[in-house]
């Protein structure tokens, strides 16, 4: 026995010295020194491990291709995470809600057999305007029926019945049609603008002509705010829908962004959950699902280049300091970014993409989109005085917007963008609270909650007193934020405060650098970088200046907010790229009724 | 403008055209109410993990169930200095990589994992000496020969004694259900090399170092590494732990980008062999079919069934006492864990972002190396006695213990350029005013290691006190905050872990197996309990094990046991 060999009279002290402590003795383990897989080739090369990138790997490898992901960071998931950094606290550091209950993949991958649960909510909302009024139970008021009473609508809202009436015309002409509503904006690839498609030829316009008997094209060019005022809707409802759009991707007063900012409310009220334990845990079935298909995942293997050949993306290379050792990973099929359009020049070297394409992309706007986020652990639950009762449990708004008044938008949005500065003036602090512990209990111990917040900053660059000017200012920031708690919940003194976790625009883009500008959504929501001009038209397809790469992030279309849009939309490109795709359509999937392929486009 | 004047008739009806306005979007998408499977484990820990792996590879269909967010329990990696600096919050040495039949049995390489062995792995500072040892017995050697050639030659016998106990006995016994001590006994005085561990086996650990003729500081310093998880210096019964700390505490491995990494490759057997996993799912009963254990009710309500088998990697008194219906199995399963003892001591932990790798004061020629781990604050041999003693019962009577730059070894637990992830860990009572007293525990540790590495208070960024509550708070069935489940002496050890009816993970509840640290041979990653419960369940419903024993368990069980294992 080897063992023994050890045992047995040395035949010299040093030779059986150096058998022993060199390891030779007993059983070599896996991994013991070596490095990462010597595998080098795959079908498909994912750059990024969050929810595109994973999702667009999960697809894939179900439809039986090899698929690799390369993820810089030290875990999966991308914005898609919780921490734990106090035990007991689960923190969002990044995206808070999920959105996609709409979503094609959560059948076609089987999401809820990888894990995915949702937890009970009935309310998602609730908004509060400074001069003491409110706005409570989002949820409740349209799962339980109550915004298709205008009585009961006209008192929730606060609004004549006139109005109410209105609001329950549209909203109930519209809900037998809600699915294809968002599917028509979000699951379908955009078109090429080549084929000179007009506005009423977008895919919603095609649902909205049908579903509302009252639907006019003006509505199409219209600004969320027009179309708001048109309706009637009054504070603190109405700014806090508009926030709520402008929260998540489009903004309020770009023209032409009525119907997909309209579109971001709903999907709060008709496609949204939390589920139990997070937006980390939405990560974890995807990312199962992916493996349980054979789909390599990677950590800590940032990929610095594309590698393209003849044209055409044959690979990545990955960082030289990365545990890999192959530094060349070769992709016999495609290249699927799931990084920052921005960070596109940076990974093609040399001349493969024009002066003009990479000074436009260049040129994408970020403005609207960074927020400064504080995860605060708190021992009680804010109560409103605004609100008639104590709320708790179920019944908690999971979301809530504090100042939620047109005038005090419009301040934020001049602090922001007109002087790019962070607010200063206590009255511009427009906060949105996000409470998930109250409905999910693996969210913070007991006796305790977590409270996420949003605050709209300027991207650090467009800063005027310099990049860092949020972080160094981030503990004034923060006595004036749960001053303004307390002003509207007075139970919340700063004892209540137990701890706090603050992550800046910086501090996003340092720690993801998919965060261009610490910007959650990627760039600006406006339509000059909507549909078939997101981020840019010849990217709208998920195509790419090189042959075989493809751009798979929330930059593209339609954006983000963990919809899992991106990666399905771009599963029907790949089926007209691809005959090996293309031929072979597995039983679990359907694609979008609206898409129309290139070939299709064209003769059009 | 007008939207239009339609009335609201025929409404009522909605939420037939479209179901999600009944509440839950993900009505009919998510986890079902109600799911069936061969093999429930409950607990996605490295033993639970292990276990699943096994079986799922053994073509049985299997879930595990995690109450955490991330699996994992003791291989955590996470970014509590928030943000950009991740850390172990629990395992971040990892002593058995070479004997673990997990590790060479998947090819966990393409699965993510790495690992590295630093060869400078022990320094003991004590009392202004350096004792360094490494995984180079060579190098452990030369350190010592540079004040005296006999002390060389004294460590490298013991060294190697240590060795060959460790490599033909306690290595491979790992990882096959303990015998009965008479048996044992007797299979092991087949050899010099298990007699001499018999013999070890009595004495305690003190009493094992003291037989040597070395330095105080070297004593001090493997007395620490021998005891620091949870052995009482004096007691005796407990010297088999000293060849294994000794022997594997100069083989750690760390895990390439956290200990997370290790859960995460075996995650990933799993799931390419069908298994599930979820997490956020804490188990709230096991659920009874008669006599056999049929399956689990989840605290959300869910509900799975398990045709073949049960195993619970938790605690004893989370498995039989809360989890197990009262009148399930036999009454004295009950009592035996009423009985259970927690760990003797904790751990309290302060991890600290800081800036520039902490480079130790009046380091010298061949000894300037990072040590993977670095003893300080202990003054000599009977000092680190007294200072266990003294955390034993319950007081802190000052601030010693280990400490690690862990991104000296892992540049990817620090994202932040310039700066670096480390922390100092000590044996530390459960039982302590640890809220009123964070602020000057973190100063009084920084001040230690101030006085070892230089400049180190002016380099800290972050500090982060972690006590023994909060290991329990992230992980309640670590019960006091024991690492281990469960204390490491003579009544809790061998085939009484955790009593003598479950220690081969077999329970008296038919469909029942227990397969965490609270079984034999132990907790601290060893990943013996997954191994031996998988293996155990596999011959209960006849299905092959998918793996031969690797040739280290085939030879122990030759040498020992020629006629097999005693039943």
């Amino acid at each position: 026995m080897r063992g023994e060999h050890v045992g047995t009279g040395p035949r010299n002290a040093m030779g059986v010295l150096m058998t022993a402590a060199s390891g030779t003795v007993g059983v070599r383990s896996a991994g013991d020194g070596e490095l990462l897989p010597k595998r080098s080739s795959y079908d498909f090369v994912i750059v990024g491990g969050g929810p595109n990138g994973l999702t667009a790997a999960a697809y894939l490898a179900k439809w039986g291709f090899s698929v690799c992901i390369l993820e810089a960071r030290p875990e999966l998931g991308g914005g898609a995470e919780n921490h734990e950094p106090s035990p007991g606290f689960s923190i969002d550091p990044h995206a808070s809600y999920f959105y996609g209950a709409s979503a094609p993949a959560l059948e076609q991958l089987e999401l809820g057999r990888y894990g995915l649960r949702a937890s009970t909510v009935t309310n998602f909302g609730g908004c509060a305007s400074p001069d003491g009024r409110g706005f409570f139970g989002a949820g409740n008021f349209f799962h339980e029926g109550k915004a298709r009473d205008p009585e009961v609508l006209a008192q929730i809202m606060g609004v004549s019945l006139d109005v109410s009436k209105v609001f329950v015309e549209f909203m109930g002409a519209l809900e037998p049609h809600m699915t294809d509503f968002f599917r028509s904006i979000y699951w379908t690839p955009p078109y090429d603008e080549k084929w000179g498609m007009t506005r009423s030829d977008l895919p919603w316009a095609q649902v909205l002509r049908e579903a509302l008997p009252f639907f006019d094209e003006v509505m199409l060019e219209w600004s969320l705010c027009e179309m708001m005022n048109a309706m009637g809707l009054p504070d603190p409802f109405k700014t806090g829908l508009l926030v709520g759009s402008w929260g998540n991707g489009p903004h309020p007063f770009h023209k032409g962004m009525a119907i997909p900012g309209f579109a971001v409310q709903q999907l709060m009220f008709y496609s949204n959950c939390t589920p139990v334990g997070g937006m980390h845990a939405l990560a974890h079935a995807i990312i199962r699902c992916g493996l349980a298909h054979g789909a390599r995942m990677y950590v800590n293997a940032p990929v610095t280049e594309v590698l393209v050949e003849d044209g055409r993306a044959v690979g990545v290379r990955v960082d030289d300091d990365s545990a890999l050792e192959e530094k060349t990973i070769r992709a016999n099929m495609g290249v699927i970014l799931n990084t920052h359009v921005k960070q596109l020049p940076r990974l093609v070297s040399g001349n493969h993409l024009s002066q003009d394409f990479v000074q436009r992309v260049d040129d994408i706007s970020l403005k609207g989109g960074s927020l400064f986020v504080a995860n605060m652990a708190v021992s009680e639950l804010p109560q409103y005085s605004s609100a008639d009762r104590e709320m708790h449990g179920a019944d908690y708004p999971v979301g809530m917007l504090l100042h939620s008044s047109e005038d005090q938008m419009l301040d934020l949005m001049r602090d922001v963008y007109s002087f790019n500065t962070h607010p200063t003036d206590p009255d511009h602090y427009q906060l949105w609270l996000i409470v998930h512990s109250a409905h999910d209990s693996t969210r913070a111990p007991d006796g305790h909650h977590v409270i996420t917040m949003n605050l709209q900053v300027p991207p650090p660059e467009d800063h005027r007193d310099g990049p860092d000017a949020v972080n160094k200012a981030s503990g004034e920031i923060m006595e004036t934020i749960y001053d303004v708690i307390r002003q509207y919940a007075p139970n919340m003194t700063r004892d209540k405060f137990v701890k706090t976790w603050v992550n800046t625009p910086q501090d996003s883009e340092f720690r993801n650098m998919a965060f261009v500008g610490g910007h959650w959504w990627g760039m600006r929501g406006s339509e000059d970088e909507w549909f078939s001009r997101k981020p840019l038209p010849e990217l709208a397809r998920y195509r790419t200046p090189v042959e075989g790469m493809y751009l798979c992030h929330q930059t593209s279309y339609p954006g983000g907010l963990c919809l899992l849009a991106v990666p399905y939309n771009l599963m029907h490109i790949l089926a007209e790229d691809y005959d090996k795709i293309g031929s072979t359509t597995p039983e679990w999937w359907y694609p979008s009724k609206w898409h129309i392929t290139d070939a299709e486009g064209g003769t059009r | 403008m007008s939207i239009g004047n339609g009335d609201s008739d025929g409404r009522d009806d909605l939420s037939s055209v479209y179901p999600n306005l009944a509440g839950n979007p993900l009505e009919g998408i998510e986890f079902p109410q109600e799911h069936e499977t061969d093999c429930v484990v409950i607990g996605a820990g490295p033993n639970g993990l292990i276990a699943a792996m096994y079986l799922a590879a053994a073509g049985l269909d299997v879930v595990v169930l995690e109450r955490r967010y991330e699996i994992g329990g003791g291989l955590a990696t996470e970014e509590i200095l928030f943000p950009g600096h991740y850390v172990n919050t629990h395992a971040t040495y990892h002593y058995m990589t070479d004997y673990m039949p997990a590790l060479g049995d998947f090819d966990l390489g393409t699965r993510g994992l790495r690992f590295h062995k630093p060869n400078i792995q022990l320094r003991g500072r004590v009392n202004g000496d350096d004792v360094l040892l490494c995984r180079s017995l060579e190098d452990s050697r030369d350190s010592m020969a540079r004040t005296s050639i006999k002390d060389a030659t004294t460590f490298g016998d013991m060294a190697l004694r240590f060795r060959k106990i460790v490599d033909g006995v306690l290595g491979p016994a790992t990882y096959l259900p303990p015998g009965a001590p008479l048996d044992l006994m007797e299979s092991l005085d087949r050899t010099p090399v298990g007699q001499d561990m018999l013999h070890l086996s009595e004495q305690s650990a003190v009493e094992i170092l003291e037989e040597y003729s070395l330095p105080d500081s070297v004593l001090a310093t493997l007395l620490y590494a021998s005891c620091q998880w949870g052995i009482s210096p004096q007691e005796s019964g407990m010297g088999f732990m000293v060849p294994l700390m000794v022997d594997r505490g100069l083989q750690k491995a760390f895990s390439y980008g956290g200990s997370h990494r290790l859960a995460s490759s075996f995650a990933r057997v799993i799931l390419e062999n069908g298994g599930l996993i979820l997490d956020n799912a804490e188990v709230a009963k096991i659920e009874m079919d008669g006599s056999r254990a049929a399956g689990v009710r989840l605290a959300d309500g869910r509900r799975i069934h398990a045709r073949k088998a049960v195993l619970s990697s938790l605690d004893p008194q989370t498995t039989f006492l809360r989890l197990l219906p009262e009148d399930a199995g036999p009454k004295d399963l009950r009592t035996q864990a009423e009985n259970w003892t927690w760990d003797k001591w904790s751990l309290m932990t302060v991890f600290f972002a800081v800036k520039g790798k902490p480079k130790l004061r009046n380091a010298d020629g061949n000894l300037s190396g990072d040590a993977f781990s670095t003893v300080v604050g202990f003054e000599d041999f009977s000092d680190v006695v007294s200072f266990l003693e003294s955390v034993e019962a319950g007081r802190i009577p000052k601030f010693a213990g280990h400490f690690t730059c862990e991104s000296a070894f892992d540049k990817v637990l620090s994202q932040v350029a310039g700066q670096h992830s480390c922390f100092f860990q000590m044996p530390a009572p459960y039982d302590y005013p640890w809220a009123e007293q964070e602020t000057e525990i973190i100063r009084e540790v920084t001040d230690l290691l101030d006085s070892q590495f230089e400049g180190f208070r002016d380099s800290v960024v972050q500090a982060v006190l972690e006590t023994p509550r909060d290991i329990e708070r992230r992980i309640p069935c670590m019960v006091r905050g024991s690492i281990k489940h469960g204390d490491y002496n003579p009544v809790q050890m061998g085939n009484m872990r955790p009593n003598t009816d479950c220690s081969a993970t077999r329970t008296p509840v038919e469909g029942l197996y227990v397969c965490g640290a609270s079984t034999y041979p132990g907790g601290m990653i060893l990943g013996g309990p997954g191994y031996i419960g998988a293996r155990t369940v596999c011959d209960d419903i006849e299905v092959a094990f998918p793996r031969d024993y690797n040739k280290n368990i085939q030879t122990y069980m030759d040498t020992y046991f020629p006629e097999g294992l005693p039943v």
